[in-house]
């Protein structure tokens, strides 16, 4: 649990529909601050994140009426607009290529409703998460920084590249069985 | 062990995590958008992404970033990078709708290609392929991973059949000669990573003209 407690998707829901400033206080308040150290750990300097949080915040401001409670978690919605932003800052025009992953499209939703459910509720996939071994939960955190490559991470972690790889797969398909009991299957 | 179609959980993982080079996201991507299924798997990973940034030490901002953040706000969004419509192909999958496309060229019989400009990593790359039915990409060998998934039509490796959607991970130690089985022309994305090696006479002979 994170000490500072920030219910992120009442407070985007509130931008969406009045633009409302002090909501995007909170959310800035709570969320810019992650962003640029999730920036930095990406290998961003602290001044090129700080820039670049700062941004992420805006773009959240713009695009909160695309952000759907039933799709995704604040955290996990906040987290792809950072990522997208921060590829497009390395290199740029990718973003027409994640536009998909912010959930944009008003397409139905690919998933079954239990796993769906289940992803945008933060505090089951934090749950989800400390169920995982540490040598998956490590694998699996360190695939999100300083664009390791799996190669790197094995050398970082002095293991072979082929145990790293099982580690996330049998991590991530922990994390897909544990999320999917959790929000209930009706079956 | 069954033939695998889509790609691994820990490619999904890095590029849900956006550590992939933009050549393999492209082509993850257009599995993506053509089989929704696997989307569970990156969603998944947005949603431990989620998680990770909400655990992260926040980082100390400098004094009036929120009120410096807050100015602009009503300010209009900048506008989107354009790109030469007359270039690009909207009856292609939507990740690759926003790319623009080079000229198609010859590749040998009822083979054609063209380069999607702008996603590169060093030598790697994307291309359209485009095979005429009953046709093969010459024999060929690959410098590096290759990752390509099907838009349309199918064809048949010594591994088996991949369809529309399928994704196919080539193992570089393999001689690579995909044949088309569908009824209509195969139209895939690639990601290729180094030269294509094209061996045998046949290769000598299209070397000058494929500059792949």
């Amino acid at each position: 649990m994170s000490a500072a407690q920030c219910d992120g998707g009442a407070l985007i829901t509130r931008i969406a529909q009045a633009q409302d400033r002090a909501a995007f206080a909170e959310l800035f308040a709570h969320y810019a601050p992650r962003v640029k150290t999730l920036l930095v750990r990406s290998g961003s300097t602290p001044s090129a994140a700080e820039e670049l949080a700062q941004e992420v915040m805006l773009a959240v401001w713009r695009k909160a009426h695309y952000f759907d409670p039933k799709r995704a978690s604040a955290a996990a919605w906040i987290f792809t607009i950072a990522r997208n932003l921060r590829i497009d800052s390395l290199r740029r025009g990718s973003s027409a290529l994640y536009a998909v992953d912010l959930n944009l499209g008003a397409e139905e939703p690919a998933q079954p409703d239990a796993i769906l459910s289940g992803m945008q509720d933060a505090q089951i996939v934090r749950s989800a998460m400390q169920t995982l071994n540490p040598d998956q939960s490590q694998a699996i955190e360190m695939a999100f920084f300083q664009e390791q490559t799996h190669s790197q991470i094995s050398e970082a972690l002095g293991v072979p590249l082929g145990t790293v790889k099982a580690r996330i797969r049998f991590g991530m398909m922990k994390l897909r069985a544990f999320i999917e009991r959790e929000a209930g299957v009706a079956s | 062990m069954s033939l695998r179609r889509l790609p691994s959980e820990e490619r999904l993982l890095a590029y849900a995590a956006g550590t992939l080079s933009a050549p393999e996201a492209v082509v993850v991507a257009t599995h993506l958008a053509l089989r929704p299924e696997t989307r569970v798997w990156s969603e998944l990973g947005q949603a431990v992404g989620g998680g990770v940034l909400e655990d992260l030490e926040p980082s100390a901002l400098g004094a009036g970033a929120l009120d410096k953040t807050l100015a602009l706000l009503d300010q209009p969004a900048p506008q989107e990078p354009t790109v030469r419509l007359d270039k690009t192909d909207p009856t292609l999958p939507a990740p690759l709708r926003g790319f623009e496309l080079g000229p198609w060229r010859w590749l040998g019989p009822g083979v054609r290609v063209r380069n999607v400009l702008g996603p590169r990593d060093g030598d790697c790359r994307v291309i359209l392929l485009k095979i005429a039915p009953g046709q093969s990409t010459p024999r060929h060998t690959h410098g590096g991973v290759e990752l390509t998934c099907v838009i349309e039509g199918a064809y048949e490796t010594e591994s088996g059949v991949f369809g529309e959607g399928d994704f196919e991970e080539a193992d570089p130690s393999v001689l690579h000669q995909p044949r088309v089985v569908s009824s209509k022309p195969c139209l895939c994305v690639a990601a290729l990573d180094g030269e294509i090696q094209l061996p045998g006479r046949l290769g000598k002979l299209l070397a000058p003209f494929v500059k792949l």
